[in-house]
């Protein structure tokens, strides 16, 4: 049968660390004007704090930003680990050569032209496949930002960008988007460890990425953006077998989309419904959007995972744990009744005529205003036996204090998983955010966002349940 | 003849299809119940057979040329008498013969009612083998309800794949009909992946309809296309 389950090859593995972990890093195709990619490459890895040694190689070029340009590879006296090449599609493969000779272990090729535009390119990338098998170099791309290793300092695409760190890694198959999720991520507080621009697979799939990934021991969670691969069954075994979740947004769902997804990356969409089945079947978090994406990594790197899919929800309006709710009842998640003792203990906090309805989601109202009184019905919500999780909601004012200290007391007290859900905006919140993810308690600024984290949880730890009995 | 056998013939004889007798007989090695297919030579014959069975039958046309036969008129439903069954015989021939000359027929069993199903499986340019569960009739066609599983499936999967169905309720026993035999269905599933499994030739394979009762299930018609 094809795609048979194969298991994960350490050699692969191996390549891709050598890759990712460089000691030195040689741009190919260098140039000391801002406008041209090599000069971006060379600059990307200077920005980015690349501790590493960094070799600029141009023909006639002498210095770049100061440095020293060596005339061609072999002029380099050191070993050189990686190579990017910022040469075009047919340059890029006598540079290819020229690594291969130096013992060059990985390159870079972000030039396009190849099966992307036809038969002529898909020749000329079989080629290069071809080059790099005989010489032993692993090639990233063609077709290809790049990559990043935030955990290296490593930034290796012609975006010279610097991103906070953290734990999540995204394999994506499309430079825009890729920058599109560093962006929002930042802007989210999410940080990132690696980033891997697959363009058009020549050497490695995205299997091999995800087998990378697994074994990457500052890697938790595992972000992916997929057009269309033909080795989407051996994609899929790999990621079941992973102990990492893993967060894939699959685009291209009509077959009118085909065409285009084959003249970006050389792959065809696929059946979007077959791939929404399938990603079920071996446990892949499916999302709709870049937005989801990003708020379910930020959850599954940030919070603990709640024991089911109950969901209590404190608020003091109404509208935004409306919204919560659609979107958490339509992703597999609950929102029990709370229990006759919550229900007699907040009547105890507030009098025996609150004025407000005592259900779930639980709005408070203006007794949920000031930080003091909010935390205390949080308590009794995350107390509740009938909840796994919480939703804390609660809006931004110029004079009432966000109840950040109270959420993480109420997160410490009953050990449950808490998602903060403020609105606000990014600038406002940027200190509470910083504090309540120290203790393991992800904010979002909308209630959707907050209800897609929610539901990643819920799905992570069912999919562990559901391996466990397999 | 063994499913290998069987394969190998219609590989020999050029053809990339399995005719239904054919295809039933490798579901039934296989373990999958299905309403047998008799090839009759004659009206005589056919006479004698739905005599033999039972009446009502259905009456198709087998032909190597013809693969789907519904598409060329090439199948008689629910004949209840052996006149019915000369009358059915000379319109199937006459529309089958344009298309092969040699063209012959099939008799079988009247099904009885039950809950309409269809098991898929195709080879997907992305994925490989996969399989596919749907509700016959509309529920396929208009309401695209059906669910994909990469091949091969463990029970599990299989029980995910039912119950995932938007009209999952429908098998249940909605609104005092009975309910259909989920456990058989999800052994015709296993069943189906472990054939697949076991031959790689196998390109494509259709129960359709897959009669879904509350005892047991019974695969009406069938088609099997090879790889090339």
């Amino acid at each position: 049968m094809e795609g048979k389950d194969q298991p994960a090859d350490a050699g692969v593995v191996c390549r891709l660390r050598e890759i990712f972990y460089p000691r030195s890093v040689a741009v190919l195709g260098v140039s000391d004007s801002p406008q041209r990619v090599g000069y971006n490459l060379f600059e990307s890895l200077l920005y980015g704090g690349f501790a590493g040694k960094v070799y600029p190689v141009h023909p006639r070029l002498k210095t770049v930003r100061g440095q020293k340009v060596y005339r061609s590879l072999s002029e380099i006296p050191e070993k050189v680990d990686v190579a990017l090449i910022a040469l075009n599609e047919r340059a890029t493969l006598a540079a290819l050569r020229e690594c291969g000779e130096k013992g060059v272990k990985g390159a870079v090729c972000v030039a396009g032209g190849y099966r992307e535009v036809g038969e002529e390119g898909a020749a000329l990338e079989e080629e290069l496949r071809r080059t790099a098998r005989q010489y032993g170099v692993s090639l990233i791309g063609p077709n290809t930002l790049g990559f990043i290793n935030n955990d290296a300092d490593l930034y290796a695409t012609f975006y010279p960008m610097r991103l906070p760190k953290g734990k999540v890694s995204f394999i994506c198959q499309s430079g825009g988007v890729g920058l599109t999720f560093m962006h929002r991520a930042a802007d989210a507080g999410l940080g990132l460890n690696k980033w891997i621009g697959v363009g058009n697979r020549s050497t490695f799939e995205f299997s091999d990425y995800l087998a990378f990934l697994g074994k990457d021991e500052t890697t938790a969670v595992i972000g992916l953006f997929i057009e269309g691969t033909e080795n989407a069954g051996q994609m899929v075994r790999v990621a079941a077998r992973l102990e990492k979740p893993v967060v894939a947004y699959k685009v291209g769902r009509s077959e009118a989309i085909n065409y285009a997804a084959l003249t970006h990356t050389g792959s065809m969409a696929g059946s979007y419904r077959l791939y929404r089945d399938i990603f079920r079947q071996f446990g892949l978090h499916l999302v709709d959007s870049l937005l989801e994406m990003v708020a379910c990594l930020q959850a599954l790197a940030t919070a603990p995972l709640p024991a089911g899919n109950r969901i209590g929800i404190l608020t003091h309006t109404a509208g935004p744990s409306i919204v919560a709710a659609d979107q958490l009842l339509s992703r597999g998640c609950t929102l029990p009744p709370l229990s006759e003792h919550t229900l007699e203990r907040v009547r105890e906090l507030t009098g025996p005529n609150p004025p407000f309805v005592l259900k779930n989601p639980l709005d408070v109202a203006g007794m949920g205003f000031l930080a003091e009184a909010y935390g205390k019905y949080l308590d009794l919500v995350a107390q509740d036996p009938n909840v796994d999780l919480v939703l804390a909601i609660y809006c931004q004012h110029k004079n009432w204090p966000f109840p950040s200290p109270e959420i993480i007391r109420a997160r410490k007290k009953t050990g449950k998983p808490i998602i903060a859900c403020y609105a606000s905006r990014s600038s406002l919140c940027a200190e509470d955010r910083r504090l309540l993810q120290e203790h393991g308690i992800p904010l979002f600024t909308t209630p959707e966002e907050a209800a897609w984290a929610a539901a990643a949880l819920v799905g992570w730890s069912a999919e562990l349940k559901r391996r466990s009995k397999k | 003849m063994n499913p290998q056998d069987l394969l190998k013939k219609a590989r020999e004889e050029g053809r990339t299809f399995l005719l239904e007798d054919e295809t039933k007989e490798i579901l039934e090695a296989a373990g999958i119940a299905t309403a047998r297919c008799y090839r009759v030579g004659s009206l005589e014959e056919a006479k004698r057979v739905a005599f033999e069975i039972g009446f009502p039958v259905v009456l198709k046309l087998r032909s190597p040329y013809i693969p789907h036969k519904s598409d060329v008129g090439g199948v008689a439903l629910n004949l209840s008498s052996p006149e019915e069954v000369a009358r059915a015989s000379e319109r199937l021939l006459a529309a089958g013969r344009r298309y092969d000359p040699q063209a012959g027929l099939v008799l079988q069993k009247m099904a009885r009612p039950g809950r309409e199903l269809i098991i898929g499986v195709t080879t997907d340019s992305h994925f490989g083998p996969v399989i596919m569960l749907g509700l016959g009739g509309i529920f396929t066609e208009v309401l695209q309800d059906i669910v994909y599983r990469l091949l091969p499936i463990t029970a599990g999967d299989a029980r995910e794949m039912i119950a995932s169905l938007k009209s999952y309720p429908l098998l249940t026993g909605y609104r005092g009909q009975k309910p259909v035999d989920l456990e058989a269905l999800e052994k015709v599933l296993l069943k189906v992946s472990e054939l697949v499994e076991a031959n790689p030739a196998i390109k494509e394979l259709d129960l359709n309809p897959l009669m879904g009762y509350s005892t047991g299930t019974l695969v009406l018609d069938a088609r099997l296309v090879l790889r090339q």
